[in-house]
């Protein structure tokens, strides 16, 4: 049987732990949308393969269509808003095209991002969107 | 080139040509009789007959010898889009539709392409040229229509005479030579860019064409539509709106929303025909966006997911029934109208996603039954009179989640019913799911609509028992389920019966089966390269009965989203859209 004070020992260790874990999630989980995490040269690249890609069911607009939800404005916001990057990276990459999921490089699930992250008016800034970043990074309403 | 080279290709060019007259001297043009009566080992409409049975009148193929089925050949098909191919037969030649409007010509027996109708610049069957023939179309390039030209699906084509018509991804209807695949019209419906396409081709009565159009889940000044056409011309001879607009009868259904927000009501499901009553029938989608509460009227909005009743030679509506009035969860209910007579009762059989068997008098549009299959939570139906009453909390309001069964994905799809008239039963394709479901805003603006958003988290049905589907056999004398057959992943086939007491179907999980019809035991059963997919059908060449089975990917979220959250486990190629024939060892 354990002593009180190895129990309480477990504790404190336990919290100090938690606690390393949580405070760097926490700090990181402060970037947005809104601080320019990708460029606008891999949007550009992203246009092309999402017109490749994606277009014939997400329009050229991003508006969507019957079977295939909108990337853009309010319905977009409803899905995604204070969601991350990472996950919204990971449905993309897992799931589409639906014919064919994960068949598209890994750069151009990235590209097609920081498109879909350009259209939405969120700023693009000096650096590209690397590999991970992505789940440190939440969608959300202008700040 | 040597003389005996040229003697060679001479020798190739003239066996070719005379090919090509024999089939053309032997070739029995499609009769307005034949289409309405098709000799039995031919599959001339979508679902062979126009009552829409998927019945094939063929019996060498019976429950005692069908365990010895083999597999005679198969074929690779387009990889372009999803695979919902509804094929036809006459006289052992095999027309295929494939995605993105090609068509294919085969011969039934060996598998042999006779010609290919190809209308986009792209690989030839053989992956060594090009095509980009002027007298062909060409598909929209993405960079211009993107969405507009869609996802490229092309379920069913016609036959009329020694024409196989289509219509395209594009809004187009095409006639192709049934001898040589050369394209002879091509006519423009509707302009693609404002998101008009054709996933489903026509059916052919008294010489015209019918055809629904998609595309009208996002808001634009006009509608969708069902038209006519000249099937000598292409002419369009009439078009009839699938949604009431302002000022005309039925428009206040909608409230005060102006013409260009009534959105949906998409004819994306081939219709039925009686030369008895004369009448087309013919189905149409949901209203959107898919929440009465996104849309902005609580409405009935005709004539969303009704059924309609055609006079084929103007159009015009002689009656409608509007299955579920101001429809709120995606519940769509434009699938096949299977007409069956029964108890004397001229009778229009129809399912939609719900699982809800609609029983209607085909005459007058009047309602006679609806028997539920017990699986959906959202409403009760009155089977005395059809009344829709909603559940108390059921109806989706703006961000909050609600717990539906099924999910916006369905009960049944596109996946049809077939009917059997040996057992007076209707076999039908299911998929056991539900969904946390929370539906959200669109923008309402020219070009805003859509279907709206919905966070989604599917799950199993509670009376599923981890089993995602289910081919059910139901009375309709009765509507008593007389079998089911529960496999791990979606039923993922139309149905098919026979004349042998055999019936087919498939799963997402690649197998086809062959069930008694009667009990529903597995008498044969196979497995293919990727999922069961499409219509199966069967037919005759050189006085031997097949049955065909097409296999692929795509196909909405019954075959993608709903396998991939609910049995992660089992997994399947993402590719590999094909088609199979199956048939008795020689003896």
């Amino acid at each position: 049987m354990k002593t009180l004070a190895t129990k309480t020992m477990i504790l404190i260790l336990g919290l100090v732990c938690t606690s390393a874990v949580n405070v760097p999630t926490f700090a990181q989980s402060k970037s947005s949308v809104w601080d320019g995490v990708y460029s606008e040269e891999q949007a550009k690249r992203g246009v092309t393969v999402y017109q490749e890609a994606c277009a014939a069911c997400h329009g050229v607009d991003l508006r969507g269509d019957s079977n295939s939800p909108s990337l853009i404005g309010v319905s977009f916001m409803f899905l995604w808003e204070d969601r991350s990057l990472g996950e919204l990276l990971t449905k993309i990459q897992t799931e589409m095209p639906p014919a064919n999921p994960d068949s598209l490089p890994n750069e151009s699930y990235v590209d097609i991002l920081a498109y879909v992250m350009q259209v939405n008016s969120f700023p693009a800034g000096e650096d590209e969107l690397v590999p991970g970043k992505y789940h440190q990074i939440l969608i959300t309403g202008k700040p | 080139m040597s003389f005996r080279c040229f003697a060679s290709v001479c020798l190739a060019v003239l066996a070719t040509y005379i090919n090509l007259v024999a089939r053309a001297e032997d070739f029995k043009p499609v009769t307005e009789e034949m289409l309405r009566n098709p000799p039995p080992g031919d599959w001339l409409n979508w679902r062979r007959t126009d009552n829409a049975w998927g019945y094939s009148p063929l019996e060498q193929i019976t429950r005692d010898n069908v365990g010895q089925l083999q597999l005679v050949w198969s074929w690779a098909m387009e990889e372009t889009a999803a695979q919902e191919t509804a094929p036809l037969v006459h006289d052992g030649i095999i027309y295929l539709p494939n995605s993105h409007g090609v068509i294919q010509a085969l011969d039934g027996a060996s598998g042999d392409l006779i010609w290919e109708y190809r209308p986009a610049v792209t690989k030839r069957v053989d992956g060594s040229a090009t095509l980009a023939s002027t007298n062909q179309i060409t598909r929209t390039a993405p960079e211009l229509s993107g969405a507009v030209s869609g996802p490229g699906v092309q379920k069913n084509i016609a036959i009329y005479g020694k024409r196989i018509f289509a219509a395209t991804g594009n809004a187009h209807i095409v006639a192709i030579d049934a001898l040589t695949g050369k394209l002879i019209w091509d006519v423009e419906v509707a302009d693609s860019s404002l998101g008009y396409r054709y996933t489903a081709g026509p059916i052919v009565v008294k010489g015209i064409l019918i055809t629904g159009i998609s595309g009208c889940s996002r808001y634009k000044d006009d509608v969708c539509f069902i038209t006519g056409h000249d099937a000598a011309t292409g002419t369009e001879l009439w078009r009839t709106s699938t949604v009431a607009r302002p000022g005309e009868q039925g428009g206040d259904t909608w409230g005060d929303l102006p013409l260009r927000f009534r959105a949906g009501s998409d004819a994306w499901i081939a219709g039925s025909y009686d030369p008895g009553t004369g009448l087309v029938y013919w189905g149409t989608a949901q209203a959107k966006p898919w929440a009465s509460a996104v849309r902005g009227t609580k409405g009935n909005a005709l004539y969303t997911n009704s059924t309609l009743a055609l006079n084929p030679e103007t159009g015009k509506i002689v009656w409608f029934y509007q299955h579920l009035p101001g429809e709120t969860h995606d519940m769509d209910e434009v699938f096949e109208n299977v007409l069956v007579d029964l108890d004397g009762r001229k009778s229009l059989f129809k399912m939609g996603k719900i699982g809800i068997l609609w029983q209607l008098d085909r005459t007058t549009g009047e309602f006679i039954n609806a028997t539920d299959l017990g699986y959906q939570n959202l409403l009760t139906v009155d089977s005395s009179n059809g009344k829709v009453t909603y559940h108390e909390g059921m109806v989706p309001e703006i961000g909050v989640q609600i717990d539906m069964c099924p999910s916006t994905s369905g009960m049944k799809s596109w996946r049809a019913i077939a009917y059997s008239p040996r057992t007076k039963a209707m076999y039908i394709p299911l998929t056991l799911n539900c969904e946390l479901a929370t539906f959200g805003p669109t923008e309402r603006i020219l070009g805003g609509g859509g279907a709206g958003p919905v966070r989604r988290k599917n799950h199993m049905h509670p009376r599923s028992n981890g089993m995602l589907g289910e081919f059910v056999a139901m009375s309709v004398e009765s509507g008593k389920i007389l079998w089911r057959h529960r496999t791990a992943t979606p039923s993922n086939t139309a149905a098919l019966t026979t004349a042998g007491g055999v019936v087919f179907g498939g799963d997402w999980d690649r197998h086809v089966y062959a069930y008694d019809e009667s009990t529903g035991e597995v008498l044969w059963q196979t497995r293919l390269i990727t999922s069961a997919q499409g219509f199966p059908i069967s037919y005759l060449a050189g006085g031997k009965q097949y049955v065909a089975v097409p296999a692929g990917v795509g196909g909405a979220s019954w075959s993608t989203l709903i396998p991939r959250d609910l049995v992660p486990d089992i997994k399947r190629p993402n590719h590999g859209n094909s088609f199979y024939v199956f048939a008795l060892p020689e003896k």
